[in-house]
Order: structure tokens, then C-alpha cells, then sequence
């Protein structure tokens, strides 16, 4: 698959030509372990979604259930002890798990972008922040613009996240938690990647700066035409700026589909425990029913379906047998054999 | 001041209930009798030894530390060793570090010109000095050496061989183990008490008390302590005591004092502190009863690094004939210098490198038992 | 910036006069009378002795001998040695300040220099074999016990292989009849050396501003350091006294390296403890993720970061390097102020050693102020505060 040299402009990005029914990246059949002193931890195990052109999924689920694995595997930036067993990862069309790795080393950030967990200590303190957006251009660019249009494209950046072009000259310390936070974001569009992943971007803020960059986020994802990979274990938070939603437990998608589907219709136990353990305001009112226990041990996952221990519909086949997917339409699809219990729970919840 | 004696009728007390501390729970802790009839001071005491178990099972998996242990270990029998072959086996005349002596015959070589061989040939002019002035080259004499390379045989072995006023070297190695670890045990000691004091005062009290107390101690770091300590031993009649002690107050005062104020500075802010505080504890139990035992790993780590530190300064004061001390492992190299066998280097290298490896060896160990330690410590060291 | 410098030095200031006052204290708990101390030597003439007794204020009450004390000290007043009568003891400390001071820094900068690099790399190649064979040298270098080693590296590189002289500055039969004189001849190397060295620092500003690539401004600055270097070398090579300059070098090596060996153990432990844990941090995980080359990470982003704690440690090799540097002298018989002060104190030549112990001070008051202005070029955290 040819790369093409993308002229870098914001200009170029928002007027690309998105066709939301091409997938830009094809995870398949993902299973990842880390191999450490006491064993092997089963961290991923046949992870498959799709990420469309312009579309934006969300990967939600508990503390270790394997989501920032996962996206770490699409940069290929886990240590060395992680061992990649099966599947693979297809970014236009390309298996990044094949490529060398000077290959990926090229593609990062150019291709695709990350803004991490607690990206606030994404900054070296020791250079300025200008600088070190600066290193993205000269690293994937180089030879391209010169100085002073590689510093009108920060300022534009800067000014795309609201903030002030002259904070480019700053160090780290300088900026506000929030501040920081469109820093990074404004880093990650810098090379104008196709797909960027969020990994929980908004956990350790105030909730109103919280909601400023979620719009902010999704502002500019609709923009640039951009996808995006949301990372979250709140789901509340999810549900305002994803498309679709992958609901994550103990290294395994165990349901997935379209946003709105899923949140209304949750299929899969653990999904709707997650959706129903926090009260509403509106809605009907329901009783609460809280998610009992703690997830699996990785390094000796439960046989069977990985959340029988704590599932209240848990019979003996989910004991012994890995749920298949079933498909529920719409691209709606559940892993679970006794996913019709689930709405027959909702309605005794609700009297 | 304790806590306020809890009612005996609360069963719930007396079975311990769900309480847990560090990871025991209420019943292990009070040997089944339960909260309510245990006094506090026994609570403390199994909680102590629990934390140093620990410790120690921690430690006892770190190779370097545990080498390091063994290497102090080894040089502790020596300390030992040494009064019991004085009592049994070796005759004082002859084997005491200080003033023994030994006249160790050797068979000499006659040769002209300069001896390529220093100990086994003897030029000839010396020879017609010191003996017969009729002596001729080519003979063999037998004369009392000192120094004397190791004999392993005859009546009185010598392992390491005699220094230049025939004493035996091994005796003097075995005797100044001694030596060090008191030097080392007084100075370290007194640094670590001195500096946790501080630490945790400056750390509790905050305000112009810290500050001052900080300054002082920037002061104190910026004064290089061998100049000082040179000047020092000049004036003043130096014992092992008070170079101990001297080295304990300029040390303690200085950059170990900021170490440990930041620790108790941690601790301080912790909750239990002020829960300690509502409770009705006075500022000084605070700082007895809770910041310095939680100080107290950090400290013994520097008391280490405090240990091996004296050994080497005490080496080179004595090794530089700066100290009045009888013997000492730098004092053996200073008599191998002033009798000027310092450069003699393979000849008569058992007047050098017992001390200096014995130095090295045992400021070694000291090291690694502080490093090992500062992995349990510092949890982010430790590997994976 | 300046603001920082300027309260650091004020700071400094108050801090050697209370030194100073200290000294002064221990002086007057010596035994005997403070007159005896600093004057009362059989080898000074009364006439003289009495007007020395006058110019350090010893014939006033005790809080002006404090006040003439202090004030003499800044006027470079230090008094008369008794062992190198009639020689003041300024005089003598003035020749000598700058041999010590060449000693310490090239050894620190060689030590830190090559400690860091070597670090850095160790700590970034992770398990590679040589690792562990570094680490234990590294350990052996600091634990052993210095003047014993010193002793060796004398023995085993002069006496035995030969290939260097076996201590003392120079090579007196060389210069008896030369016509340069070799302290002068020194103080020419030092300057020639300084000069060299301002050229290169301001080389590197210049380049560090007109140049925008990183990797030319790499390349430019390598060829800038071989420029200065060899431009020096050349200097002296053609320079008709290059014997002469030979010879005080050759004498310079074998010190400077013994005492920069143990500092470099220390300063390569030390660098790659902190690179582990500079490693760790979650910027360097970004470096990683934005495509970085792993020299970039290695070099710009995690050995930077490891430079701060390595440098806070500098202040306490300070003091390592004092104590080392008289004991690395007085082994190699080398004329700094070390062996001067260590000679004064075996004769009890009072006044020269309290100067020579005044003037340490001084020198370690710098190499902390030079230390905390370090910490706060790099650390961009600091400089606000």
C-alpha cells in the first residue's frame, strides 16, 4: 500500500474527502500476552473492531481490562515483554504488526496520534512546549516548511484548541492542568493523522473544563473528518462523543455496536451492570444494581466466559464454554448465551 | 500519653473484630486475648518485630545486600578471632600488633652490584657492613629480616609475613578490625541519631526552625570534611572516641539531615499524624511515636553509608600519621611509607595490600548492605 | 536569572564569613595563646614579629581581633608561614591555588564527562552484556579506598610500566637551566587553555542560535570542539618551549586521571540510576508514540532529565573532590595547595594551613554556587522560584 505524501495544511484536512463506509483500521482477532516472572498474563485475548473513516468508537470497561493495551498495540509502543500470538492490525489496509520496526517508527503520529491517559505529564519539563510540538514537524516533515511556517502551523494548531499562539514559547509548569490538556491535543493533530486515540483524556480534571474538551474533541473530529478511538471506563462520557461502543472485560470485547444500541439496549450482563450501577435523574426509576466482586486475575483468567464469577445469569455452560458472538443487527453483536435475560432484569429492577 | 483504655464489655473488642494493621489482624496481634485486654506497649512491640521480619525477608533475597552482610560478617570473625589467638596460640611477645617482635631468619645471597632480588640477595657492601668484612660474593647468610615475607612453617608462622619493626602483619590486620568497627559504629550512630533529630524537628515544626536549621546544615555540607577534620586532628589529641564522635556531628549536621527531613516531611503530612495529634498527643510524642520510627529505615540506611564512610577517613588521617592511635589498618600503611616501602609495589606487597584490601573490603560490604537496603526502600529500584 | 544569581551570591557571602568565623573560633581553641598560634614561630625576628602581632590586631580586645580577622582574610592579609619563612602565606597559596584548581577541574569535568556518557548508554541498553561488568567497576572505583588506589595507580603506571613520572610537578634536572620559569609557564598554559575554551562556549551559543536543525547543529559543534582542541594543541606543539610544556603535562596526567576515576564511578552509577528512572516517566512514552528516533529520546528527552539529579550531586562530590584532591596530591608529591596545607599541618605551621583551609572554603562555595546556577540552567522549574 502506497503512502502518499499529505501536504500539511489544516486547510487539507478539513476539506478531505471522507467515505464513512471504508474502514481506516481493522483490528482482527488481537490476542496479546505479557510474559512476566510468574507467568504469562493473557492481557488481550481476540479483540476485533473496526474504526470507518470519520467514525468515532469508544472502548470502554474496568481498570485492566485490557483497553489501553489495546490501544498501545495499535502504536506499537508496549515493552518488550508483550508477545503478540495472533490477529492482526490493519491500518489502510497495512498489518502494522509486520512492519519493522523503523517502518512504525515512521508512521507514528504521522498515521495516527494518541493523547494519553493523564496527558498532562505528556510534557518534558525541561523545553518548551513550542519545541516540543516542534519535533513532530521535524521528525515526520522534515525538509518540508521551513521555520517560521512550521511556527505559523502551531500557532494555528494553538489557536484551533484555544489557546493563545504565544504560549507556544512556555514551559510545561507554565500551563493550567486544562491548558496542558489542549496542549497535547494540539500536538497529536500536528502531523494531521487520520486516527487519533484518547486514552481516558479528561480523567483527573474538574468536570467543567472535563466537558469543555470533550466538545472540543468532538468539534474537531467532525472537522478534520478525523476517526477517533475513545478510551474510557466512564461510560456516561463515552456515550456523549462515540459512534460506536466496545465494551471491554478482562482482555475481551464482549459487546459491541452502534452507541446508541448498545446504551439502550444493553445485551451482554456486564454491560448493562455497568450502565445501571450509577442512579439517574430522568428515566424511570430503577433499583440499583451494583457490579459485586473484582475483575479476573490475567494471569489465570477464569475458564469459560471470563465474567461467569461475577455474572448473576452464570449457568454451567458459561463455565466451561467461550461465548460466541451473536450478531443482534445493525452491527449490534453480544457475546454471551443468555443475552435475553437481560431486558427481563431491567423490567424486575424497575418495579 | 496513650490511648484511653477501651471498655472490656464490648464483645466485639474483645474478638478483634475486622481490625486489621499492617496487614495482621487484631487477633494475631494480641494472641487471641483481643483489643480490650492487651496493653498497647505488647501491640507495639509484635507490629515492631512483624515490620522488621519483613524487612529482612525482603533483604534476604537481594543478592548484593546479603553479599555485602556476609562480607561484614567475615570481618566481625576476624574482630573476634584475634583476642582468642592472642589468649591461645599466639605468644604475646612475639605476635602483639603493637609490640611484638619476631626476628625472622632468612637466607641472603651475597651479590655485587645492586640485588635484582631484595629478598633473597644482599649487596655486598651491606653485607660487609652489617656482618664480616671479609664476606665475599657468592656466599649465603642468614639474617634477621624485618620486614619478613609470609612463612607458613615452623615454630612461629607468619601468614602475612612481619613489617619493618618485625611485628606480624596478620595480628595487625586481625586487631585493627576492631578498631574500625568501633570508629565506624561510634560515628555512624551519632550521625543518624543527630540528623533524625533535626530531620524530624525540622520536618514537624516547619517554619524559622526549619529554615534555620536547613541553613545550618547547608553551612555544615559546604565545609569539606577532610581539610577539616586534618586541621582538627593537629590540635587536638584524637582518640578513636572523639575522631567517632567528631566525624558523627560534622556529618550528621550536614547533607543527611536534609535526606531525612524530607522523609519525615512525608510522613508528617500523613493522616495519622493528625490523627494522632486529635487524639490528644503532644508534639514530642508525635515526633518519638510516629515520624521517627517511620524514619527509622532510611536512617539505619545512611548509618551504612555513615559506617563505611569513617572507616575511610580514619584511614587516611592515620595513613597521612595524623592520628595517635596505636594500630590501625591505615596506620599499617603509613609504617610501610615513613619506612619507605610505599612504591615497592610486588616486593613487599604484604605490607600494602592486606590494609588496603581489608579497607576496601570492608567499606565494600558496608556499601552494598546500604545499597541493598535502598532497594527495599525505594521500591521503584527494585527489579521486576 | 540574574535575580537568582545575585541573592545566591549574597547568600554565599554570608555563609564563608560565618566559615570564616568558625575558623577563627577553632583558632582561639587551640592551646596555647592565639599570639603563639600565628606569630610566636622562633624563626621570625622579634621586629617582625611585633609588627605582624599589630597588622593582624592581636595587641586589641578579642572582638576586634575577630573583625581584623575577617577583614584581613578579604584584603588577602593572611599572615607569615613559619615553615617557609619569610614567605607570606598568600604568596604561597597564590602560586599554588591554580595548579589545585586545574587538578579538580579537569578531573571532574573529565570524570563527569565521561561518567555521564557511559550511564547514559548503559542504562538505555538494558542488559547488555558489558552492564554488568560496568557496574561492579563502577562500585569497585567508589568504595575502594582512595589513597591506597592511588598508591597503586603510582606504582603501577609510574614505576612499573614507566609511562608516566613518578609524581612531582616537574622534572627538576630538565629545568635547571632552562629560561622559562615554570610556574609562568603554567599560568600560560591556563590562559591559552581558557581562551580556547571561551571560544568554544561561545561557538557553540552562536551555533545553538542560527543553526534550526538539530542534527547540523550535532555535526557543527563536533567540528568546533576538534577546531579548539587542536588549535590549542598546535600552539603549544610549535611553541619553542613545547618541551618544557610537555614535561609540566606529562607530570598533570597520572593525577588528574586517578582522581577523575573514582568520581567517574560514582557519576555512571548515579547517571544510570536516574535515566532508569527518567525512563519511566510518561513523557518519554509520548517521545516514543510521536515517532522519535531512539537517539533523540536516548539524548534530547531522557538523558536530559537525568542530568538534574546527577548534577544536585555534584555539590556533594565537591566535597569528595577536596578531600581527594589533597590525597591524590600528597601521593604524587604534586605542589597544589592539598600537599601545602597537609606539609603545614605536619610542621604546625599554622597560619599557612588555616589559610590553605580558608581558601578551600572558598573554592568549595563556588563549586556549590557553580552547581546551583547548573541546576538552574537546566531546570526551567527552578528559575521561578
Amino acid at each position: 500500500m502506497t503512502q502518499t505524501r499529505k501536504a500539511l495544511s489544516l486547510e487539507n484536512l478539513e476539506t478531505r474527502q471522507i467515505d464513512p463506509t471504508k474502514p481506516l483500521l481493522e483490528v482482527d482477532g488481537l490476542v496479546m500476552h505479557y510474559k512476566i516472572k510468574a507467568g504469562e498474563v493473557s492481557a488481550i485475548e481476540d479483540v476485533s473492531f473496526t474504526v470507518h473513516q470519520g467514525e468515532a468508537v469508544g472502548l470502554v470497561g474496568e481498570s485492566g481490562c485490557g483497553k489501553t493495551s489495546v490501544a498501545l498495540s495499535l502504536l506499537r509502543l508496549l515493552p518488550s515483554n508483550a508477545n503478540y500470538l495472533a490477529g492482526e492490525i490493519r491500518f489502510d489496509g497495512e498489518d502494522l504488526l509486520s512492519l519493522s520496526g523503523e517502518e512504525m517508527r515512521q508512521r507514528r503520529w504521522k498515521d495516527i496520534a494518541m493523547v494519553f491517559q493523564g496527558a498532562m505529564n505528556s510534557w518534558n519539563p525541561v523545553y518548551r512546549v513550542g519545541d516540543q510540538i516542534r519535533e513532530t514537524l521535524d521528525t515526520h516533515y522534515r525538509g518540508v516548511m521551513t521555520y517560521d511556517e512550521q511556527r505559523k502551523h502551531m500557532e494555528r494548531l494553538f489557536s484551533s484548541v484555544g489557546l493563545p499562539g504565544e504560549m507556544l514559547d512556555r514551559y510545561p509548569h507554565e500551563f493550567s492542568g486544562g491548558m496542558r490538556q489542549r496542549a497535547v491535543i494540539a500536538m497529536a493533530l500536528a502531523c494531521s493523522p487520520e486516527l487519533i486515540i484518547a486514552d481516558e483524556p479528561t480523567t483527573a480534571l474538574d468536570v467543567i473544563v472535563q466537558d469543555q474538551i470533550l466538545k472540543e474533541l468532538k468539534r474537531i473530529q467532525l472537522e478534520m473528518g478525523m476517526s477517533m478511538i475513545y478510551i474510557s471506563h466512564d461510560i456516561a462520557v463515552i456515550a456523549e462523543v462515540t459512534d460506536s461502543i466496545g465494551v471491554m472485560y478482562a482482555g475481551k470485547m464482549v459487546e459491541y455496536g452502534p452507541t446508541k444500541a448498545v446504551f439502550s439496549r444493553p445485551r451482554h450482563p456486564y454491560t448493562y451492570l455497568l450502565l445501571r450501577s450509577t442512579p439517574s435523574i430522568t428515566g424511570p426509576r430503577r433499583q440499583l444494581a451494583p457490579l459485586e466482586g473484582e475483575p479476573p486475575d490475567l494471569l489465570n483468567p477464569p475458564a469459560g466466559c471470563r465474567f461467569h464469577p461475577r455474572c448473576p445469569f452464570a449457568t454451567e455452560q458459561c463455565k466451561t464454554e467461550d461465548p460466541p458472538w451473536v450478531d443482534l443487527g445493525d452491527g449490534h453483536k453480544v457475546a454471551c448465551f443468555d443475552y435475553q435475560r437481560v431486558p427481563a432484569l431491567d423490567e424486575a429492577l424497575q418495579r | 500519653m496513650s490511648l484511653p483504655p477501651m471498655t472490656v464489655d464490648d464483645k466485639a473488642a474483645q474478638a478483634g473484630g475486622g481490625v486489621h494493621v499492617d496487614g495482621a489482624s487484631a487477633r494475631e496481634l494480641t494472641g487471641g486475648a483481643g483489643l480490650g485486654s492487651t496493653p498497647m506497649w505488647r501491640i507495639r512491640l509484635k507490629l515492631f518485630r512483624r515490620s522488621v521480619a519483613t524487612m529482612w525477608s525482603l533483604f534476604r533475597e537481594n543478592k548484593m545486600g546479603m553479599f555485602g552482610l556476609g562480607l561484614i560478617l567475615s570481618f566481625a570473625l576476624m574482630a573476634i578471632l584475634h583476642p582468642i589467638l592472642m589468649a591461645t596460640v599466639w605468644e604475646p611477645a612475639i605476635y602483639d600488633p603493637v609490640s611484638g617482635y619476631d626476628a625472622v631468619m632468612t637466607e641472603y645471597t651475597v651479590v655485587e652490584g645492586e640485588p635484582t632480588d631484595p629478598l633473597s640477595e644482599i649487596a655486598l657492601e651491606r653485607a660487609r657492613l652489617r656482618l664480616n668484612p671479609r664476606i665475599d660474593a657468592g656466599e649465603v647468610v642468614t639474617i634477621p629480616t624485618q620486614p619478613a615475607p609470609p612463612t607458613w612453617t615452623g615454630e612461629t608462622p607468619h601468614y602475612l609475613g612481619t613489617d619493618a619493626q618485625g611485628r606480624d602483619i596478620l595480628s595487625q590486620l586481625l586487631y585493627s578490625t576492631r578498631a574500625a568497627f568501633f570508629l565506624g559504629a561510634v560515628a555512624a550512630i551519632t550521625t543518624v541519631f543527630i540528623a533524625t533529630t533535626i530531620g524530624a524537628i525540622a520536618a514537624y515544626f516547619g517554619g524559622w526552625i526549619d529554615g534555620g536549621l536547613m541553613r545550618f546544615a547547608d553551612l555544615i555540607l559546604l565545609m569539606p570534611l577532610l581539610p577539616v577534620l586534618i586541621v582538627l586532628s593537629a590540635v587536638f589529641e584524637m582518640t578513636m572516641v572523639l575522631l567517632g564522635l567528631m566525624i558523627g556531628v560534622l556529618s550528621g549536621f550536614g547533607g543527611v539531615a536534609i535526606v531525612l527531613k524530607s522523609q519525615a516531611l512525608a510522613v508528617t503530612v500523613k493522616s495519622y499524624v493528625d490523627a494522632a495529634r486529635v487524639a490528644g498527643g503532644g508534639d514530642w510524642h508525635v515526633i518519638f511515636r510516629h515520624i521517627i520510627p517511620n524514619v527509622l529505615p532510611l536512617s539505619f540506611l545512611f548509618m551504612m553509608f555513615g559506617v563505611a564512610e569513617a572507616i575511610a577517613i580514619e584511614s587516611t588521617l592515620s595513613l597521612f600519621g595524623l592520628l595517635n592511635v596505636p594500630m590501625t589498618w591505615g596506620i599499617m600503611i603509613n609504617s610501610a611509607q615513613t619506612n619507605g616501602y610505599l612504591l615497592s609495589g610486588t616486593s613487599f606487597w604484604w605490607l600494602l595490600f592486606p590494609a588496603g584490601l581489608a579497607i576496601s573490603f570492608l567499606c565494600f560490604g558496608f556499601f552494598l548492605v546500604g545499597r541493598g537496603m535502598d532497594e527495599i526502600i525505594n521500591p521503584r529500584l527494585r527489579a521486576r | 536569572m540574574f535575580k537568582f544569581l545575585a541573592s545566591r551570591l549574597v547568600q554565599m557571602g554570608f555563609l564563608f564569613v560565618v566559615f570564616l568565623s568558625l575558623v577563627w573560633l577553632m583558632l582561639q581553641a587551640m592551646p596555647g595563646d592565639i599570639s603563639d598560634t600565628l606569630v610566636g614561630n622562633p624563626s621570625i625576628p622579634l621586629s617582625v614579629r611585633l609588627e605582624l602581632r599589630d597588622s593582624l590586631g592581636l595587641n586589641e580586645p578579642l572582638f576586634f581581633q575577630y573583625l581584623t580577622y575577617i577583614t584581613n582574610f578579604f584584603r588577602g592579609e593572611m599572615g607569615v608561614s613559619f615553615s617557609r619563612y619569610p614567605q607570606e602565606v598568600s604568596t604561597i597559596l597564590w602560586t599554588a591555588l591554580p595548579r589545585t584548581l586545574v587538578l579538580f577541574l579537569t578531573a571532574t569535568l573529565f570524570a563527569f564527562w565521561l561518567g555521564f556518557k557511559t550511564g547514559k548508554l548503559i542504562a538505555w541498553g538494558r542488559g547488555a552484556s558489558s552492564e554488568k561488568g560496568l557496574i561492579v567497576t563502577g562500585i569497585f572505583l567508589q568504595t575502594v579506598f582512595y589513597p591506597w588506589f592511588a598508591i597503586l595507580m603510582l606504582w603501577t603506571f609510574g614505576f612499573f610500566l614507566g609511562w608516566f613520572p613518578i609524581g612531582r610537578f616537574i622534572d627538576a634536572r630538565l629545568w635547571q637551566n632552562s629560561p622559562y620559569d615554570a610556574n609562568e609557564l603554567f599560568g600560560q598554559m591556563i590562559i591559552t587553555a581558557l581562551i580556547a575554551f571561551v571560544v568554544y562556549a561561545v561557538g557553540r551559543y552562536l551555533i545553538s542560535r542560527y543553526s534550526n536543525n538539530i542534527v547540523t547543529q550535532g555535526r557543527l559543534a563536533q567540528g568546533l570542539g576538534v577546531l579548539t582542541l587542536g588549535g590549542l594543541v598546535l600552539y603549544w606543539w610549535v611553541n619553542p618551549a613545547r618541551e618544557y610544556t610537555w614535561d609540566i603535562t606529562h607530570h598533570t596526567m597520572l593525577p588528574v586521571f586517578t582522581l577523575s576515576l573514582v568520581l567517574f564511578g560514582a557519576t555512571m552509577l548515579l547517571t544510570r540510576s536516574a535515566m532508569l528512572e527518567t525512563l519511566g516517566e510518561d513523557y518519554i512514552l509520548t517521545a516514543r508514540a510521536k515517532g522519535l528516533p531512539d537517539r533523540v529520546i536516548r539524548d534530547r528527552h531522557a538523558a536530559r532529565n537525568a542530568m538534574l539529579p546527577v548534577t544536585t550531586s555534584l555539590v556533594l562530590a565537591l566535597a569528595f573532590v577536596i578531600g581527594g584532591g589533597i590525597v591524590t596530591e600528597t601521593i604524587f608529591s604534586w605542589p597544589g595547595m592539598g600537599l601545602i596545607f597537609l606539609q603545614a599541618i605536619n610542621v604546625s605551621d599554622i597560619p599557612l594551613a588555616v589559610g590553605a583551609l580558608s581558601i578551600t572554603g572558598v573554592l568549595a562555595l563556588f563549586g556549590h554556587l557553580l552547581a546551583d546556577v547548573l541546576y538552574a540552567v537546566l531546570d526551567p522549574r527552578i528559575r521561578v522560584a
